[in-house]
C-alpha cells in the first residue's frame, strides 16, 4: 500500500513544483526522479511480489517494461534541446507524468472498468504530447489520435457494457473473479469482439490504426519511444485479461481465430504502407503495428507461441523504444524526415549511424536480438500447426517490412559528406542502454520451455 | 411510456439517414438528449436531487444544449458548407439502416432466453444506434459530421448501459459520465484549435490513410 501511495504521490506532487519552476533543467531532474523511483517501485515490486497494490504477474511485467522506456526517456530528455518555451515545456512534462501516471494505474488494476478509465485517461494525455511542436502536421495528428482512439475506446466501453450483460447474476468486472459457470457465452462472445477491436485500436491494430503513424511520426522523439514502446502494450492488458476468461469459458478457439484475423491484417497493412512512405518516422511506426500483430498472431497460435508472444513485447519494446530515440537523433541533425533526401549519417555522426544500424537489425530479428528468437518460436509453432499457407504469408510480410527497414537504415547511413556534427553524449546512452539491454536478454532468456 | 420513447429514439436515426443537412443533424442531436433524459428519469427507480442533478448535466446540459450548440457556433464561424456532404445517398443510407436495424434485432432475439437480462427492444435499438454512429463517421468527409456520428454513437452507449439494468458496478455509471464529459470537452478543445489552425474545419486528409 505504501509504495503505491509512493507511486501516485510522487508525481502529484512533481506536477505541482513543475508548474512554479522555470528552469528547464530542474523540469528535466523532477522527470528524472520519478522515472527512478518508478524503476525503484517496479524492482521492489519485483522482489516483493504483490507489494505494489496487489500487482499481478501481467502488470508487473508490463509495469516493468514501462518503467525502464520511462527512465530511458528521461535521461534522452536531459541531452534534448528543442526551441520550445520553458512554459511549453512545463506543460509537456505535466502531461507526460499524467500520462506515465495513467498507464499506471492501467497497468496495477485488475477491474475492467477502472482500466478502462485510465486508457481513455493515456489518450488524452498523449494527444497533449503529441501535439507539443503546434504544426498543421502536428495537431491533424494528435487530432487523428485522438478521434480515432476516442472511437476505438468508445467500442471498448460498449464491450464492458455487453460483459456486465452477459453475467445474469452478480456482475463485475473484475475478471479472476467472474463465475464462468454463470456467464452466457453468447453474450461473452460478442463483449470480446468489442473488447478486442475497442483495445486493438489503441495497439494500432488493423482496421483501426491510421492514427498510429501520424501520431508516431508527429511526436517528439522522447513521447514516440513510450507511445510505441509502452503504451501499445498498456492497451494490449485488458484483451489479454477477456482473454483468460474466454479461455476459461471454452470460447479460447474464438478468440484464437480473431487474433489471427486481426493480426495478419495488421501485418499485412503494415507490409502495403511501409513501402509507400518515405518518412523515417512512419516507417518505424509502420513496423510497430507490424509487431502487434505478431504479438495477436503468437497469442492466436498458442502453445509455445504464446511465451514467444510475451518475449516479443519485451524485445519489440526495448529495441522500438531505442530505434525511436535514435530517429530522433538524426531528425536533430537533418532537420528532415524524407529518407530520400538524407544520407552519410556515417560521417556526419558516427553513434548516431550505428546506433541506428544496429537498431535495424536487431528490430528485424537478427540474434542477439530477443525478436530472433520470439520470431523463431512464432513460424516454428506455426509449422507445428501444419499452417503451411499462413507460415509462407507471414514470412513473406517480414521479409516485405524487413527489407524496407534495411534499405532506409542503408540509405540514411551510407554515402560521402564533409559534414560532421556531435550530439550531447545522453543521446547516445539512453539508446544504446536499451540495445545492450534487449541483447542481454536475447542471449540470456531464450528458454522458452 | 419509456418503450414509446426508445421507439421514438429508433425514429430519429431513421430521420438521420434521410437529411442531408447539417443544421438537421444537430436537431436530431437534441431530440436523441431530450429523449435519453426522459427514458434515464423513467427508469431510475430511486431519485434523489443528486442523481436528478447528474442525469439532467449529462443528458439536458450536455447532449442537448451544450454540444449542439458548440457543433451550430463551430459551422457558423468556419462558414462550413450546410450539406452533410455525404459519400453515399440518402437511399442506400436508408437501407443500410434499415438492415441495421434487422441485423440489431435479429442479435437480441437470437439471445439465449436464461441470459437475457436486457429488453430486446431497448438493445436492439442502442446497437443500431453505435453502428449507425459508425456509418456516419466513415460515410462522411467532414470533419464536424465525424464529431456527430461521434456523439450518435456515444448515444448508443448510453442507451446500452442503460438497458443493461440496475445491476451496474458503480464504475460502469463512473465510466459513462466520465467518456460524455472527457471525449466531449476535449473534442471542442481541440476542434477549437483546429479552426484556428486550419481555414476550414473540413479538413479532407483527417481520418484518411496518408
Amino acid at each position: 500500500m505504501r509504495s503505491g501511495i509512493i507511486l501516485f504521490l510522487y508525481p502529484l506532487l512533481a506536477i505541482v513544483f513543475t508548474m512554479l519552476l522555470s528552469s528547464r533543467r530542474r523540469i528535466d531532474i523532477l522527470v528524472l526522479l520519478h522515472s527512478l523511483l518508478h524503476i525503484g517501485l517496479g524492482i521492489h515490486s519485483y522482489v516483493n511480489r504483490n507489494s505494489l497494490l496487489g500487482i499481478d504477474d501481467l502488470g508487473l511485467f508490463m509495469f516493468l517494461i514501462l518503467s525502464v522506456l520511462y527512465c530511458a526517456v528521461a535521461f534522452y530528455r536531459l541531452g534534448y534541446k528543442d526551441e520550445h518555451s520553458v512554459k511549453d515545456y512545463r506543460v509537456h512534462s505535466v502531461f507526460l507524468m499524467i500520462f506515465v501516471m495513467a498507464m499506471d494505474a492501467a497497468t496495477i488494476a485488475k477491474d475492467l472498468g477502472v482500466i478502462w478509465i485510465f486508457i481513455e485517461a493515456t489518450t488524452i494525455a498523449s494527444a497533449m504530447l503529441v501535439n507539443y511542436y503546434n504544426r498543421k502536421s502536428s495537431l491533424e495528428a494528435a487530432w487523428k489520435y485522438l478521434f480515432i482512439c476516442s472511437v476505438g475506446i468508445a467500442l471498448a466501453f460498449a464491450g464492458i457494457l455487453l460483459l456486465v450483460i452477459s453475467q445474469p447474476q452478480n456482475p463485475t468486472l473484475l475478471v479472476n473473479r467472474i463465475d464462468v459457470a454463470a456467464i452466457s457465452p453468447f453474450w461473452l462472445k460478442i463483449s470480446f469482439v468489442f473488447i478486442l477491436i475497442g483495445f486493438g485500436t489503441k495497439m494500432g491494430l488493423a482496421p483501426l490504426h491510421f492514427w498510429l503513424p501520424d501520431a508516431h511520426s508527429e511526436a517528439p522523439a522522447p513521447i514516440s519511444a513510450l507511445l510505441s514502446g509502452a503504451l501499445l502494450n498498456v492497451a494490449l492488458i485488458p484483451i489479454l485479461r477477456v482473454d483468460r476468461l474466454m479461455r476459461n469459458s471454452g470460447l479460447g478457439e474464438v478468440a484464437k481465430e480473431l487474433y489471427l484475423l486481426m493480426g495478419f491484417l495488421s501485418v499485412f497493412i503494415a507490409a502495403v504502407f511501409v513501402l509507400k512512405t518515405k518518412d523515417f518516422k512512419r516507417i518505424l511506426a509502420y513496423s510497430s503495428i507490424e509487431n502487434m500483430g505478431l504479438i495477436l498472431i503468437a497469442f492466436g497460435i498458442g502453445s509455445f507461441a504464446h511465451q514467444a508472444a510475451y518475449l516479443h513485447i519485451l524485445g519489440h519494446s526495448l529495441v522500438k523504444a531505442a530505434f525511436f530515440l535514435t530517429a530522433g537523433n538524426a531528425l536533430f541533425i537533418y532537420e528532415d524526415k524524407n529518407y530520400e533526401n538524407l544520407g552519410s549519417l556515417l560521417k556526419i555522426n558516427r553513434g548516431s549511424a550505428w546506433l541506428w544500424l544496429i537498431s535495424s537489425m536487431m528490430i528485424i530479428g537478427l540474434p542477439p536480438s530477443p525478436l530472433f528468437t520470439s520470431k523463431f518460436f512464432i513460424a516454428t509453432a506455426l509449422l507445428k500447426e501444419g499452417a503451411y499457407l499462413q507460415f509462407g504469408l507471414l514470412m513473406l510480410l517480414l521479409t516485405v517490412v524487413s527489407w524496407s527497414i534495411v534499405n532506409v537504415g542503408l540509405k540514411i547511413c551510407l554515402g560521402d559528406s564533409e559534414r560532421k556534427q556531435s550530439l550531447n553524449a545522453l543521446l547516445y546512452l539512453s539508446p544504446t542502454a536499451l540495445l545492450v539491454l534487449a541483447s542481454v536478454i536475447g542471449v540470456f532468456l531464450p528458454s522458452l520451455r | 411510456m419509456s418503450e414509446i420513447l426508445i421507439v421514438l429514439f429508433g425514429l430519429t436515426l431513421l430521420w438521420a439517414s434521410i437529411t442531408n443537412m447539417l443544421g438537421t443533424v444537430i436537431k436530431i442531436l437534441v431530440v436523441q438528449g431530450i429523449i435519453l433524459f426522459g427514458i434515464t428519469l423513467l427508469k431510475t427507480n430511486h431519485i434523489n436531487w443528486l442523481s436528478f442533478s447528474l442525469i439532467a448535466l449529462e443528458t439536458l446540459i450536455f447532449k442537448a444544449i451544450l454540444i449542439p450548440w458548440f457543433i451550430d457556433d463551430t459551422i457558423k464561424h468556419n462558414q462550413t458548407r450546410r450539406e452533410v456532404d455525404a459519400s453515399v445517398s440518402n437511399f442506400f443510407s436508408l437501407a443500410l439502416m434499415s438492415l441495421i436495424f434487422v441485423l440489431s434485432f435479429a442479435l437480441a432475439a437470437s439471445a439465449p432466453v436464461w441470459s437475457l437480462k436486457v429488453f430486446p427492444l431497448e438493445f436492439g435499438i442502442a446497437f443500431a444506434t453505435i453502428l449507425k454512429g459508425m456509418f456516419v463517421i466513415i460515410a462522411n468527409k467532414k470533419l464536424i459530421t465525424h464529431l456527430m456520428g461521434y456523439l450518435i454513437m456515444e448515444n448508443g452507449i448510453f442507451l446500452l448501459s442503460l438497458s443493461a439494468g440496475s445491476h451496474l458496478p458503480y464504475i460502469v455509471s463512473l465510466g459513462v459520465s466520465l467518456d460524455i464529459m472527457l471525449s466531449v470537452l476535449i473534442a471542442v478543445l481541440f476542434i477549437k484549435r483546429i479552426r484556428s489552425t486550419f481555414d476550414d474545419a473540413d479538413s479532407p486528409q483527417t481520418l484518411r490513410e496518408r
